[in-house]
């Protein structure tokens, strides 16, 4: 043991190279007068030395082999961040049509899980318990009708177009559609609907101005 | 060195370059697996945990920040492993070691075995038996500090950025586990 403190941390710092020329000199004239410093500090070189005399291990021959043989893959960045960063223009409209596409996804999404809607005509039948829409023999719808989550029987007349959604049309004999029937029954065509009405209703908008 | 490692990790980043990482592991493999042996104190453990450091290093390159040793973050990873398996079993680290000492020395003796009579051998042995027994006696905080220092030869500094601690605690760590070995030292 170190007889003060004072030494026992200054033969530390003289272990770690962290002693002035004055202070090792200082430290070492301590030594000549202290045997108990002196040879507190011979052990702790001594321990040094053996600590590092140890031989330095290989490893296995082996073991880069192994290692290889268990490459797991790596933790890339996407491809497609980098793309991204490469066209931001596209990226840019890339997410643009994702968000589209996912707000009319779930109007959608919205429709078809709900009841039969009918819009246009006034006279019709609705029979909730088969999911018919009917227009009756002899009754005239004038202008569009546009029917959801419902099949459609036509057995009078449509003066403008049948729009089924999520649907079948049925066409009696005596029935009579002026106008264009359309059958949507898949989202993206719904999804086309969609927009191609958006766009006319613009369209039209804009020219009303 | 450095500019090949950097190289290397250039290939591996850019064109997943398997080949240049064996030849990273080929560079690295000595230091990561005698800091394991010495950390864990059997050289079953040791390859075990050696391997894992790799395995781990290149599945994260990506986080290894580039302006920084290499070396460093490698033995990093390295430390924390073998200190995480040493907490799993903790019990063992002061009982266990003394059996286990021998095996995997194998590897040692090609220094000096050609030059020494049989009983220098044995002495030989038998030191580095010991201090492999001694070290692996210390708590897990002051024996990769002292493996760090006097074995890889390292830095304050550098074993500092390994462990994550300030310099005067990894200081601290060396006089307490150099304070340790020397009473045991005595002894003998």
């Amino acid at each position: 043991m170190a007889c003060q403190k004072k030494e026992e941390k200054q033969i530390d710092q003289y272990l770690d190279g962290e002693l002035s020329a004055a202070e090792r000199k200082e430290l070492f004239a301590h030594f000549e007068k202290c045997p108990a410093c002196a040879a507190h500090y011979r052990e702790l070189n001594k321990t040094v030395m053996f600590v590092q005399s140890t031989s330095h291990l290989e490893a296995p021959p082996r073991m880069t082999d192994q290692i290889m043989q268990n490459l797991p893959s790596r933790k890339k960045k996407p491809g497609w961040r980098k793309w991204g960063r490469r066209h931001p223009i596209m990226a840019a409209a890339a997410i643009f049509v994702l968000l589209m596409s996912s707000s009319m996804m779930s109007i959608w999404n919205d429709q078809s899980a709900g009841q039969i809607a009918v819009a246009g005509g006034e006279n019709v039948e609705v029979d909730h318990e088969h999911g018919k829409v009917i227009v009756p023999e002899g009754e005239v719808v004038r202008g569009d009708l546009m029917v959801r989550n419902g099949e459609v029987e036509v057995h009078g007349e449509i003066q403008g177009d049948l729009t089924v959604i999520n649907g079948e049309p049925y066409l009696a004999s005596a029935g009579h559609v002026a106008g264009d029937i359309e059958d949507v029954d898949q989202a993206l065509e719904w999804m086309w609907y969609y927009t191609k009405k958006f766009t006319t209703e613009a369209f039209t908008w804009n020219t009303e101005e | 060195m450095d500019a090949v490692v950097k190289r290397l990790i250039k290939a591996i980043k850019k064109e997943d370059d398997q080949d240049a990482f064996a030849e990273l592991v080929d560079l690295y493999k000595d230091k990561v697996y005698q800091i394991a042996y010495r950390m864990t104190g059997n050289s079953y453990e040791a390859q075990d945990v050696a391997q894992e450091a790799f395995l781990r290093a290149y599945a994260n390159l990506e986080s290894y920040d580039e302006s920084r040793k290499f070396s460093t973050w490698l033995f990093r990873i390295t430390t924390n492993l073998c200190i995480d398996r040493l907490r799993k079993k903790k019990p063992d680290y002061s009982l266990d070691a003394e059996i286990k000492g021998t095996e995997g020395l194998s590897g040692y003796s090609q220094l000096s075995s050609e030059e020494l009579l049989p009983e220098e051998q044995v002495v030989a042995f038998e030191m580095q038996d010991w201090v492999q027994t001694e070290i692996a006696k210390l708590p897990p905080k002051y024996r990769s500090a002292i493996i760090l220092r006097y074995i890889e030869d390292l830095s304050i500094k550098e074993i500092g950025d390994i462990l994550d601690l300030p310099d005067n605690t990894v200081k601290t760590h060396i006089h307490r586990g150099r304070e340790a070995l020397r009473k045991r030292l005595r002894n003998i």
